[in-house]
């Protein structure tokens, strides 16, 4: 029945992203080597390597390594303290170099390629390549390039990449803000740091909210999902991708704690998985287990864990247990079926993997269920513990009424009258003004509903009395006229209704409209806010502000109106986007006399 | 009330005043007292402290949970005025209490069946004690019998209530003692032995410090251990009964802390006076139990059996006895210790055994007489003749009875070297034992008898010790005293392991009317009330009594909150049945797996599946995992497995209960007759549908089934066949009924056999179930099921309000007392 797994994860690909991420867990850091076995297209070299600067020579170097091609030119790679960088033959001069908090992650050739490489790909998307050309030692070269890449990288990325990544996370979250990073950084209106000045104060209080995202939980077919494919030739491959190698890690914590022992040392991570695959932890239905097994010590672990549980739960005086082994209870051999023991020391080996399998499964949804509770009621779980632990806090335990659960199962609600604030229910008879939400009044004057009563007495008292004066009627023309004028789009009606900007303009202008009015108004926002000026930076911020208002409406504001003025003629609708600009350079102008007036 | 503060053991100090944080405060300022004794006092206070806050918490609880406001519900039962702690009330309770005051003023039995949770308890409580007001000189006493602690509990919280709704309206203090009682193990408050925790060392651990001659022994040499709450309970306790109130077991412990005095021995003593008591069936139905704890209750009062449909196996049960070569190991170095205390006591106290030959002599006079006077209650291990005879001579010294059990012994261990199965009545049995060792039945009936006289005298304290002998003992005498109703059955081995020896000697009691008949005899009214009896005429037969009322009520709807289907084919119109030709069936078992499958994709939250045995759920799982259903079926929920460990059960209960909890959702895959089916209720969302899986059919291979079957068609004249379907419907029906408890509760029943279709088995369901089975959905398909649940289950998910259920399912008191009510009542009622 069960599978056995004889050859796993075969990496047969082009290039294997040897991908460094931190779990932490239980305050120490498991550095964890993911291997994705997923076919990496190489993207093509691209000549916009940065050019660098010559280092300065004080930096610590870690490791030197020669005859390293780059872009088809032998040259030399250091690693050192804080950065990674190559210099071309017989220069003095780094033409590349890169921190290490700017790099992403980098990527080795698979073992059996004819050239020997290494790429590092940088945050910004950007990727430099080496080749290791050194014939007798270049596969010990890129080793030793990449083990010590894969020490440093956690430490810089760690410090680094949080603030990129939160920046990144929240332009990937907010379209909107995103635009206004396109409108104003990418178009060079303002530089990054100072759009980023003003957010990150704000992302702080933002930060704490989505640290606050509810976690997901792990889909209880987690392990089903693992489909292992045959490979034709008496060998199955499994794809572990990242997050089925959190969910295993999250369900069975020990697990993770035998790859935090082993893996770095003692096994690389592949063979840890295959061997993991292959012991019979991993199968529901396993018997026994080797001793050479490092996960039969997983098994006994959890084993002992859902023994200490079952310990602590026959003792706790739980409400549910006692009504299991109550006396009372029929016991199952009764009127003459078999005692279903199975302790019975002569069951087969079948029925033994049967039992086997329940525990499993058992065992197997309540760490489904606690790994996503863990991180809560960790602490709970130790001081139940220890308070049971401790016999004397025990005994005064036993005093403890479970009263709260029984009143709860005793209480007939349905027969109680409803306590409690009545409440009244939502009965829309249209709907559709209650999505519009409310419409606002034209006069603040109310009318109240006596008034309204009145009037209508008088309007039905004149209609009764209404008799038609037929000698002082209308001309028919002057009534078609009047008629007219009073008819939408008549001229007595202009002002009443106002022409939506939806039937004046077509929606890609709207849209750029509306993405105008946004960066305008972040502009702005930037520029109001330093007001009262009270410091020199605020002085330098407002008169920078003001260039950069000057300089979005060159840039945006006045092509948008060419581009509308060309379209449509008569429509003024960046006239209110000018009055607020207008309005703000007044305000500076009015501050710059002012501080002229005192200066002099 | 006072309470005396012990020190050393030295009644030091006396107060009048019952709280314990002044007491202590006031012991601690006492001017007498040392720094040392100061010291204690505050170590007290500390250990204590803990305890005082939970007075006072509780005490909090249970006036906020009095304070739910009570409005008076005063209804007229036939004349009778009952007072009903709810605001509305549900017809058929009112048709209850209807039949149950007919019941009382018959003084007969009655058997009355109502769905779990249309408040059968509180009707029936309501009711009594409107009844023992009204007359207190017909009804003295409520002996209300549950079968676990928490529904015990359960019971005197609901009491508590109606008593305080009782005294509100009334506006007179109470003057009703209400207790609950149960083992030493729930009860025990001295820190040592209740720490053992588990039933039988708590018990022997109590006996070691509380057995009579232990304390007299104490009395010469003080440096004994001693338990200070029976002494406590014993210089005081005994004198001083318990005053009027409401006591729960926690509140049994309280008291006994607050006192001093064992709680245990204060609710066993309480009972003779207490005008309600709840306790387990045990206490009442098991005659080693019975002996000691109801033998004196009153005659005149109204014994309640709630959820007892199973009541036939609890007496059959406390009636039955395996032997098996290590309980006559046990037995032998039993007769052993007393052999060589025996001989001991001879050297220094030889006077101790004549008296008690003495005593024998003159025989059991007395327990004859009390019996004749109607003071004690029957004890089926005591037969009447044996009342009216001395002890015979062959066993009357204490050597010759050790030499009689080692021949016993001997005999039986004979009787189990055997290599073929035999199975024989107790007169053959009692024939072939006066042929190979020449043992007469007469000795033999005293056995019992003459073992507790021989204990008793030997001063043997730790009894839990003893308990083999005890049993070979209670074999004896049962065996030479029915001749009918029971068998012996002598087993080399198990069925299923023919290799192994395994020898077991089944006495098998077959008529549970044997263990019930004292009670039906002494008490005025014995009512047997549950959820599920139906058929109802069945009962009155096997536990052969006469009831003066049967009625089964159904529960009035206000909305079809339950939904019975009954799925007879799969998608490919396999015939789905877990019959036994069937059962390894993969197309069976495939269906099965994919009705499952279907389902919960469906039903919101929580769904239990039980199977017909642990045998059968062991493969279909083991064959759904290599088939890779339970994989797709953990795609929509977790699976939570019973186990036979009961703490493994219980703790994959809990997770159950938090995965549905949580909004994950689960399955809980149970076996029927197995513990979940009995004692755990699915409220709302912790069950959502139940899927039964095949007919629960008992085992019956086995012979022990097969001789009770032979015996009930003899003697009853009941059909083997409807007697197996009416016990697997009765399964069927428990575990089913799960799911709804209650009114605004609402759950998918469904029925995976096609043999529940037939009429003989779906007759056999309770009224409330079978009524909402429609023609049309008796054979369906999974497909057709899951289109049915589905929409059942938008139809429910509608929101359901007390209005909706007003006048219909739910009545007021003006609605009740209207004309056309009660008429529409009377009616439901004569259907039934």
């Amino acid at each position: 029945m069960a599978v056995y797994v004889k050859d796993l994860i075969r990496i047969s690909h082009n290039w294997v992203d040897t991908h460094t991420c931190d779990v932490t867990t239980r305050g120490w850091i498991l550095r964890l080597l993911i291997n994705i076995t997923a076919s990496v297209v190489y993207p093509p070299l691209d000549d916009s390597c940065p050019s660098t600067t010559m280092a300065s020579l004080s930096e610590e170097v870690l490791l030197v390594l020669k005859k390293v091609r780059q872009r088809k030119q032998d040259g030399t790679l250091y690693l050192m303290a804080e950065r990674i960088a190559w210099g071309p033959e017989g220069k003095d001069r780094f033409t590349v170099s890169h921190l290490y908090s700017d790099i992403r992650c980098q990527k080795i050739s698979p073992d059996g390629k004819a050239k020997i490489q290494l790429q590092l790909v940088l945050h910004t998307g950007e990727s430099s390549t080496f080749h290791f050309s050194n014939d007798s030692s270049a596969l010990t070269d890129r080793e030793a390039a990449k083990d010590l890449l894969q020490q440093l990288l956690p430490k810089f990325k760690k410090k680094a990449n949080k603030e990129l990544e939160e920046k990144n996370r929240m332009l990937q979250e907010d379209p909107v803000l995103f635009q206004l990073y396109k409108d104003l950084v990418v178009s060079q209106v303002i530089s990054a740091e100072e759009f980023w000045a003003n957010r990150m104060s704000t992302t702080n209080t933002e930060n704490t909210l989505s640290d606050k995202k509810q976690d997901v939980g792990i889909s209880a077919a987690f392990l089903a999902d693992i489909r292992p494919q045959t490979d034709g030739c008496n060998g199955l491959r499994y794809n572990l991708t990242p997050d089925i190698i959190e969910s295993i890690f999250r369900t069975y914590p020990a697990v993770q704690q035998k790859y935090g022992e082993n893996v770095p040392h003692n096994l690389t991570e592949k063979e840890f998985w295959t061997r993991f695959f292959q012991s019979h932890y991993f199968h529901r239905d396993r018997i026994s287990t080797g001793a050479l097994d490092i996960f039969s010590e997983c098994a006994k672990q959890d084993e002992k864990g859902n023994v200490t549980h079952l310990e602590l739960y026959r003792y706790i005086r739980s409400g549910v247990l006692n009504v299991l082994t109550a006396e009372g209870l029929p016991k199952e051999k009764k009127i003459g079926g078999k005692p279903a023991s199975t302790s019975n020391p002569n069951r087969t080996g079948k029925e033994n993997s049967n039992s086997a399998i329940i525990k499993r499964f058992n065992h197997h949804s309540a760490m489904i269920l606690a790994a996503g509770s863990r991180r809560g009621d960790a602490p709970n779980d130790q001081a139940s513990e220890t308070s049971s632990t401790d016999g004397n806090s025990r005994d005064s335990d036993l005093f403890q009424p479970p009263i709260k659960k029984v009143w709860w199962s005793i209480d007939y609600l349905d027969l109680q009258r409803e306590d409690g604030p009545k409440t009244v229910a939502l009965n829309l008879k249209k709907s559709d003004r209650y999505a519009h939400g409310p419409v606002p009044l034209e006069s603040q004057k109310y009318t109240t509903s006596q008034d309204i009563i009145n009037s209508i007495t008088c309007i039905r008292h004149e209609m009764a009395n209404y008799v038609p004066n037929l000698a002082q009627v209308l001309t028919s023309s002057a009534v078609s006229s009047a008629i007219a004028a009073l008819s939408p789009g008549g001229v007595l009606m202009q002002t009443g209704t106002q022409q939506a900007i939806n039937q004046m303009v077509p929606s890609e202008v709207q849209g750029e409209l509306k993405h105008l009015y946004i960066a305008a108004g972040e502009l702005l926002r930037h520029f109001w806010t330093c007001f009262p000026v009270n410091s020199p930076f605020l002085e330098e911020k407002v008169v920078k502000m003001r260039s950069n208002l000057e300089r979005f409406q060159m840039t945006k504001l006045r092509p948008f109106q060419e581009k509308v003025q060309r379209q449509y003629l008569s429509a003024n609708i960046t006239g209110h986007l000018e009055e607020m600009l207008q309005t703000a350079y007044n305000k500076l102008h009015a501050w710059q006399t002012r501080r002229m007036m005192r200066k002099i | 009330m006072a309470t005396c503060f012990y020190f050393l053991g030295k009644k030091i100090f006396y107060f009048e005043n019952n709280e314990p944080e002044i007491l202590l405060h006031r012991l601690y300022c006492h001017t007498h007292f040392t720094n040392a004794v100061k010291c204690c006092i505050v170590l007290h206070c500390i250990r204590y402290r803990k305890w005082i806050f939970n007075v006072i918490e509780s005490d909090v609880q249970k006036g906020k949970a009095s304070a739910t406001a009570l409005a008076n519900m005063k209804l007229n039962i036939e004349g009778l005025l009952v007072y009903f702690p709810y605001d509305y009330i549900y017809p058929e309770q009112y048709s209850y209490m209807l039949e149950l005051k007919r019941t009382l003023d018959a003084k007969g039995h009655g058997v009355l069946e109502m769905p779990s949770g249309t408040g059968k308890t509180i009707s029936l409580l309501s009711l009594i004690l409107a009844y023992q007001k009204a007359y207190p000189l017909e009804i003295t006493k409520l002996i209300y019998c549950s079968r676990t602690v928490p529904e015990i509990e359960k019971v005197v919280e609901e009491l508590r209530k109606l008593i305080e709704f009782h005294c509100k309206e009334t506006g007179e203090a109470n003057n009703f003692l209400a207790l609950a009682l149960s083992s030493r193990k729930n009860l025990c408050i001295h820190p040592e032995v209740s720490a053992l925790r588990i039933g039988k060392e708590v018990d022997g651990k109590c006996h070691s410090l509380t057995a009579s001659y232990i304390r007299a022994q104490r009395l010469s040499d003080p440096s004994l251990p001693s338990c200070r709450f029976y002494e406590g309970f014993d210089a005081i306790g005994r004198q001083v009964p318990l005053p009027p109130g409401v006591y729960n077991l926690d509140d049994l412990k309280e008291f006994g802390q607050k006192k001093g005095w064992c709680p245990y021995f204060l609710a066993r003593q309480a009972i003779l006076h207490a005008n309600i008591v709840v306790y387990s069936y045990h206490y009442l139905l098991d005659p080693k139990i019975a002996d000691l704890v109801s033998k004196e209750l009153t005659k005149k009062a109204v014994v309640v059996f709630d959820e007892a449909h199973n009541i036939d196996n609890v007496c059959i049960d406390s009636m039955s006895v395996n032997i098996t070569r290590r309980t006559l190991d046990r037995c032998t170095s039993n007769v052993e210790t007393l052999q060589t205390t025996i001989q001991r006591i001879k050297e220094t106290d030889a006077a101790k055994l004549k008296e008690e030959y003495r005593r024998l002599v003159e025989g059991l006079k007395e327990a004859n007489v009390a019996r004749v006077t109607d003071v004690y209650l029957g004890n089926p291990v005591l037969p009447a003749e044996v009342l009216q005879e001395a002890v015979p001579g062959s066993i009357r010294t204490a050597e010759h009875f050790v030499g009689f059990l080692k021949r016993f012994l001997e005999y039986l261990k004979s009787r189990l070297r055997v290599h073929h199965v035999v199975q024989e009545s107790a007169p053959q049995f009692l024939k072939d034992i006066f042929q190979k060792v020449c043992i007469d039945r007469k000795p033999l009936r005293f056995c019992a008898e003459r073992l507790r006289s021989l204990l008793r005298t030997l001063e043997i304290s730790d009894l839990t010790d003893f308990s083999a002998i005890t049993l070979i003992s209670n074999f004896a005498t049962l065996v030479s005293t029915y001749s009918q109703g029971f068998t012996i059955i002598i087993e080399p081995f198990e069925d299923r392991t023919p290799s192994i020896a395994n020898p077991v000697l089944h006495f098998s009691c077959m008529d549970p009317s044997i263990a019930i008949k004292p009670v039906f005899e002494r008490f005025q009214s014995v009512i047997i009330t549950s959820g599920t009896l139906s058929p109802l005429d069945i009962y009155p037969k096997i536990l052969d009594f006469r009831p003066v009322t049967v009625a089964s009520f159904t529960m009035t709807l206000a909305r079809t909150c339950l939904c019975p289907l009954i799925v007879g084919r799969g998608n490919d119109q396999v015939a789905l049945s877990s019959k036994f030709e069937t059962r390894e069936d993969f197309a069976v078992i495939r269906n099965y797996g994919n009705l499952l499958l279907e389902m919960s994709g469906v039903v919101p939250d929580g769904i239990v599946a039980f199977f017909t045995s642990y045998m059968y759920m062991e493969n279909i799982v083991a064959s759904w995992y290599e088939q890779g259903i339970l994989e797709n079926i953990q795609r929509n929920k977790l699976i939570f497995i019973e186990t036979p460990d009961a703490a493994e059960t219980s703790m994959a209960l809990e997770k159950y209960q938090e995965a549905c909890e949580n909004g994950r959702g689960a399955i809980l895959l149970s076996v029927a007759r197995g513990k979940v089916s009995e004692g755990i209720d699915f409220v709302h969302h912790f069950g959502r549908a139940v899927i039964m899986f095949g007919v629960p059919y008992v085992y019956t291979q086995s012979r022990i089934l097969k001789a009770r079957l032979e015996y009930l068609r003899d003697q009853f004249q009941i059909r083997e066949n409807d007697f197996l379907t009416f016990d697997a419907m009765r399964h069927a029906a428990q575990c089913v009924g799960r799911v709804i408890r209650g009114k605004t509760d609402y759950g998918l029943m469904i029925f995976a056999d096609k043999r529940y279709a037939r009429a003989d088995k779906r007759g056999k369901l309770p009224r409330w179930i079978q009524e909402h089975i429609s023609d049309g959905s008796l054979n369906l398909t999974v497909d057709e099921t899951v289109q049915m649940s589905k929409h059942f289950l938008r139809q429910m998910a509608q929101p359901f309000r007390q209005e909706d259920q007003l006048g219909l399912s739910l009545l007021t008191i003006e609605q009740l007392e209207s004309e056309e009510m009660l008429k529409k009542i009377s009616q439901m009622a004569h259907q039934a």
